[in-house]
């Protein structure tokens, strides 16, 4: 079995692994990085648990081979969160009470979170198109929509 | 009250949103093996030989297993279970040998090199088939099988339950009848869909010890089964269960713990882990039972159903070890919310050559509800009544009488129907949408839900004080996301007078945490509430037992408040309840009493079981739990698609604890409803599924989802911890037949199957032209 | 997944020739969002992946009205929806770029990686077709172009030779009006149960469907009882009877033949309806 040396960062840590070419991104956060906060429920880029962004934009880390990391700036929800202060829109799933059984919060974060950065102040129906790549099995959506609605509202992602 | 009826903020929110909360998946063994599963490729066949050996030489494979290896069946009500088929296999993917190995993929290298050869059998693949005389057997030896009395397998058949409710004079209320109706619905398998997938990790010790961690409800529950299964004492296995990633049931009972158990014996001191992939879990873990339902309604001319005679065939699947009690659930709560007096219903649990059925949220009742109240409507319908007024006409009220007899003292449905039809605007038409070729429509749905447990399910809960009097809640009802944590924090801290933030509530291990029968049957705010307010109870008692002594009164002019003790006639003396978390020190320096602990052990009481010939008993369930939805959509006649627009919710909830939590179970039940009402199949094909993954088994999504309105009743539970009973489950239930009355009035359309998918309403629509 | 050996060429040239050496033992990749789901299933299991995305130059999207679009096999879903002279110029385009998968997939997925997939329900192959683009392929004997529609030949299977590379598609610049239609279970992230596209140029139609047949069809008679007349009832609803006899769907877990030939027919007569 080849190994691959891949140079990469997570959160800002500089991380060197070798890894085979049969694993995913997903698989290196978990198993080698003890990164557990990202979740896999289908393994298959359908239901977003997965969610990180990468070199800026939110992908399917179930998706991404690798060997592809080598170079990669990785954001997982572990990273969110700087030192023990929550992030606002941390905060704002908390006060709507956006999540229940939280198995789908850490992917549901990474996907509001890189949809705001790109789009500060969102339309209810531009949530819901951009964040229909999540499933939520518990909430019915609705409040996690509150919940970036009211951290939008307050113009935290404003440039 | 101080707490209760607040929304505090979830126990375990930080955690959850910084990824710190700990999953079964997520914990980190040293040098863990990695299980895998060879399954039947068959639906029914008999297992004729099975060659492990080449198997077993591969390299970093540790041990391979077949059923053979253990034998003893298992199951909560009806042992038919083989962890890993004996025998013969029975429904198409059931584990036949499973294997322990270094890496999963060495795992499934391995399953690949097992041989097995088989004679396949003819099947079952409908409960109506199963029930005829010729058809095949599944379980030829059901009459020898371990079953709890309640239950009546039938031997020689397929039917392993059958439950029968005579309640008055079915036969002459029809003969009298104004009109009589007859109509049938179907309901097929549907699945769970946590997104957390089941996993589990299994260790044995050389010392004879075995751990579980498992993505469970019901830690305790899992622990019996199992140690009845692999001869445990009950004190040698231990069953962990940390977050839960979404339950609705399929993390209720045991699935795939019992083909990792006995790896890991094999293997001692290595921990043996077993993930579900999606495909697994659509396919392996439990589904929901499908249903054959025929239900014939006895009406007088002023709309009153007089008589009401109800056939039920459920497609249990290959073992219905927990089936057989979503069977007499459905039973008990046959007529829904209605008080009918002549009742005649017969519910079946019928094997087939299907996936397992299991507990799936409303255990039962979302799949007879769509029946029944799709049924009222037609009945109102034909009868020029509105479906409004059909469900005042019949609808329970205070001192009603259920379909097995019970006295339904509490009762809220009417003022949740007229809630509801008031905020569905259901007495105006809808806004048109504009198109003519979209049509709109809105439907009403009642429903309601008991919990269907054994008459004498206990709970019970500890609370320690510790020294800064602040609390640790040791319980096991088990937070799937559902919030009892929080609920249980909530009333302990009503009932200690404290903040939220001093009562840290942990959970989930059999070792640790005190007994709790399950977390199902939206239990657990009842009686594990009613266990948490006794603990609560019985430490404030043991406090002001000590205070007296300090404080130099009576026990009885003592109370607590803001975490002091304080004196009824002088308020002002008060002692911080720190004082005695250890108990006492009196002037002398000696010490009374000791740690303080409460602790609560509940069990319904007087909750007395059926009547075998009549099935009819005055107090089977410890409450019923009933309400409304409405919902409106819109029908586009050229695509067939059906797009809710908007729903509405009312359940009597007894007392709201958290207010922001109970609107998260009513919203997310009412998507959950709306999947199963127009998507959510699991399509089988002689066995086989169709759709196991996401890409075809479709649930809803952000962009599905409708306007959302909750409301509440609070009629109080006489019994429930602060007038609390549970609604987690019942949430759900009327939401698919709500929508499919809202489908038949926008379209004139009546669709008795679920789910409403677009070419079955297309064709229908056209059909109708 | 089964293992393989990462290949990551730094030129085109390079790319070729690895996959001029390995042939059917090699797969390139680009998003990867299709492959890594197949290779998960062991629906493929390749010896080698050839990964393109370090190649410089092919994630470009350029358009002027004489050159057309050029569409690089390394821009995604997300680019070329986003992209302003593509949202301008070839709405139907963007919107079937836009209807792909979920955010996060189209920002991974490529546009030549839907294509090359050779998949009867690819969103953006029926707009393409209806532009009558051109793939642009590269090989071990140099460049040449094919038409989109001789490239599709079957359910996963294209024409391409040994160690043949699809290196970007150029879509001719046509005034053109229409719509591209997606019919799904769900409205977001779900495959078409059947999709399509119908422009006008000026009085000449062009008509593409999918997942109505192995590959995405070009609907050739109903695209000429509609040449050069005007958009009267009678004609939109002779082309909307006519159209599904140009399809073959079948029967799957997403819906019956019969819905499948009965969207065709409200494709073709709603967007008719609405260009008359």
């Amino acid at each position: 079995m080849k190994e691959y040396l891949v140079k990469f960062f997570v959160n800002d840590e500089p991380i060197e692994l070798r890894v085979p070419a049969n694993r995913t991104l997903l698989s290196v956060l978990r198993e080698d990085l003890a990164l557990t906060g990202t979740k896999e429920g289908c393994g298959a880029g359908e239901c977003g648990a997965c969610t990180v962004i990468v070199d800026g934009k939110a992908v399917n880390a179930c998706l991404i081979l690798a060997p592809e990391l080598d170079g990669m700036h990785i954001e997982t929800v572990e990273g969110l969160a700087k030192g023990s202060q929550i992030s606002p829109l941390q905060e704002s799933f908390i006060e709507h009470m956006a999540l229940q059984c939280g198995f789908c919060t850490p992917g549901m974060l990474m996907s509001a979170e890189s949809l705001l950065r790109d789009n500060p102040h969102p339309t209810r129906d531009e949530i819901k198109k951009a964040m229909s790549g999540n499933l939520c099995r518990c909430t019915g959506y609705k409040k996690i929509v509150e919940a970036i609605e009211a951290v939008a509202e307050k113009g935290v992602y404003d440039k | 009250m101080r707490v209760v009826g607040t929304s505090v903020e979830r126990l375990d929110a930080i955690k959850k949103v910084t990824g710190s909360a700990q999953f079964a998946d997520d914990i980190q063994f040293s040098r863990p093996l990695f299980a895998q599963v060879k399954r039947s490729p068959y639906a029914h066949a008999k297992i004729l030989k099975i060659d492990t050996s080449k198997a077993e030489q591969l390299y970093g494979v540790r041990c391979v297993i077949t059923g053979e290896y253990y034998k003893k069946r298992a199951g909560l009500y009806l042992e038919d279970k083989n962890f890993l088929a004996v025998g013969t296999a029975k429904f198409k993917g059931e584990p036949v040998a499973a294997v322990a190995a270094e890496s999963k993929e060495i795992a499934e290298e391995a399953c690949k090199l097992i041989e097995v050869e088989y004679e396949e059998l003819p099947a079952v693949f409908d409960s109506l088939d199963g029930m005829k005389p010729d058809a095949p057997l599944i379980h030829p030896d059901l009459h020898t099988y371990k079953v709890a009395p309640i239950f009546y397998p039938q031997k020689g058949t397929n039917i392993s339950h059958h439950y029968v409710l005579r309640k008055g004079d079915a036969e002459k209320a029809f003969k009298e009848a104004y009109k009589t109706f007859d109509n049938s619905f179907y309901i097929p398998h549907v699945q769970h869909v946590p997104i957390e997938p089941h996993a589990c990790t299994a260790q044995y010790m050389p010392d004879g010890e075995l751990c579980i961690w498992a993505a469970c409800q019901s830690p305790f529950a899992v622990r019996r089964a199992l140690a009845e299964t692999f001869d445990f004492p009950l004190n040698k296995i231990r069953v962990i269960s940390k977050a839960v990633g979404g339950g609705f049931g399929c993390k209720a009972g045991t699935t795939l713990e019992g083909i990792v158990i006995p790896l890991a014996m094999l293997c001692p001191g290595r921990p043996v882990k077993l993930t579900y992939t999606r495909e697994d879990e659509f396919q392996y873990a439990y589904v929901r039972q499908g249903l054959h339902i025929r239900i014939q309604t006895a009406v007088n001319k002023d709309g009153k159903i007089i008589g009401s005679k109800n056939v039920l065939a459920w497609d249990g699947g290959a073992y219905t070890e927990y089936g057989v009690n979503i069977v007499k659930a459905a039973g008990w709560g046959c007529v829904g919310p209605y008080d009918i007096e002549n009742i005649a219903t017969d519910s079946y649990c019928v094997y087939t050559n299907h996936p397992v059925g299991g507990p799936y949220r409303g255990f039962g009742m979302s799949e007879i509800h769509f029946a029944i109240e799709q049924n009222l409507d037609m009945v109102a319908n034909e009868m020029g009544i509105s479906p409004l007024d059909i469900r005042r006409i019949n609808g329970i009220r205070p001192g009603g009488v259920s379909a097995t007899g019970q006295v339904i003292d509490v009762a809220g449905y009417q003022e949740c129907l007229e809630k509801a039809a008031a905020l569905i605007e259901y007495d105006k038409p809808c806004e048109p949408s504009g198109n003519p070729r979209k049509v709109r429509g809105k439907g009403l749905a009642g429903g309601w839900k008991a919990p269907s447990m054994p008459t004498d399910a206990q709970s019970s809960v500890i609370i320690r004080m510790n020294e800064d009097g602040t609390f640790i809640l040791l319980c096991s009802c088990h937070d799937m996301g559902q919030g009892s944590d929080t609920v249980m924090a909530q009333i302990a801290a009503e009932t200690l007078t404290v903040d939220v933030s001093k009562i840290t509530v942990r959970t989930g291990d059999t070792d640790h945490t005190p007994y709790e029968w399950q977390t199902v049957a939206s239990r657990s705010t009842y009686c594990a509430g009613n266990a948490t307010k006794l603990a609560a109870e019985d430490l404030r008692d043991k406090i002001l037992e000590v205070a007296q002594i300090k404080m130099g009164t009576w026990k009885k002019d003592l109370y607590l408040e803001d975490g002091y003790v304080r004196r009824v006639f002088y308020p002002d003396i008060k002692v911080p309840i720190s004082t005695f978390a250890l108990g006492l020190m009196l002037p002398d320096q000696s010490g009374i009493a000791g740690p303080m602990i409460g602790v609560g052990s509940y069990t319904v009481p007087n909750n007395i079981a059926a009547d075998i010939k009549t099935g009819l008993s005055p107090k089977p369930v410890a409450f019923w739990t009933m309400g409304v939805n409405g919902a409106e959509v819109e029908v586009d006649l050229d695509t067939g698609k059906v797009k809710v627009l908007k729903m509405v919710s009312v359940f009597d909830a007894g007392k709201v604890i958290n207010p922001q939590m109970y609107e998260g179970q009513a919203e997310g039940a009412m998507v959950q409803a709306m999947g199963t009402a127009l998507w959510e199949e699991l399509k089988l094909k002689e066995g086989k599924v169709m759709n196991p993954s996401f890409v075809d088994y479709k649930i809803p999504t952000f962009d599905d989802m409708p306007e959302l309105i909750v409301e509440v009743v609070e009629n109080a539970e006489p019994t429930g911890p602060y007038g609390a009973r549970g609604i987690g489950e019942i949430v759900m239930v009327p939401g698919a037949p709500a929508i499919a009355n809202a489908v038949a009035n926008a379209t004139g359309v009546r669709f008795t199957r679920m789910p409403l998918m677009p070419d079955v309403v297309l064709a229908a629509l056209k059909a109708k032209k | 997944m089964k293992d393989f050996q990462y290949l990551l060429p730094q030129t085109l040239e390079e790319a070729v020739r690895l996959k001029e050496e390995y042939d059917k033992a090699a797969v390139f990749m680009a998003g990867a969002t299709d492959i890594v789901v197949r290779m998960r299933d062991y629906l493929l299991t390749p010896e080698y992946v050839i990964d393109l995305k370090k190649i410089p130059g092919l994630d470009g999207i350029t358009f002027s009205k004489e050159e057309g679009l050029h569409i690089g096999c390394l821009a995604t879903m997300n680019e070329i929806a986003g992209n302003e002279d593509v949202r301008k110029y070839y709405p139907t385009l963007a919107a079937a770029a836009e209807s792909v998968g979920s955010r996060q997939v189209r920002n991974r997925a490529t546009c030549v990686g839907n294509i090359v997939n050779a998949s009867p329900l690819a969103d953006t192959a029926t707009p393409l077709y209806c532009y009558d683009a051109v793939l642009e392929i590269l090989g071990p004997n140099g460049k040449r172009e094919i038409p989109i529609t001789e490239f599709i030949l079957f359910v996963r299977k294209v024409a391409l030779e040994r160690g043949e590379l699809v290196t970007g598609i150029r879509v001719p610049y046509r005034e053109a009006e229409g719509e591209f239609r997606k019919i799904a279970r769900r409205d977001q992230v779900d495959l078409s149960t059947v999709c399509g596209t119908v422009l006008k140029f000026g009085d000449e139609y062009h008509i593409a469907m999918g997942s109505v047949a192995p590959t995405p069809l070009r609907l050739k008679k109903t695209e000429e009882l509609l040449a050069g007349k005007k958009l009267t009832k009678e004609l939109i609803d002779e082309a909307a009877e006519l159209a599904p006899t140009e399809v073959n769907p079948i029967d799957d877990v997403r819906a019956s033949k019969q819905y499948r030939l009965d969207m065709v027919s409200y494709i073709v007569r709603d967007v008719l309806t609405k260009l008359a």
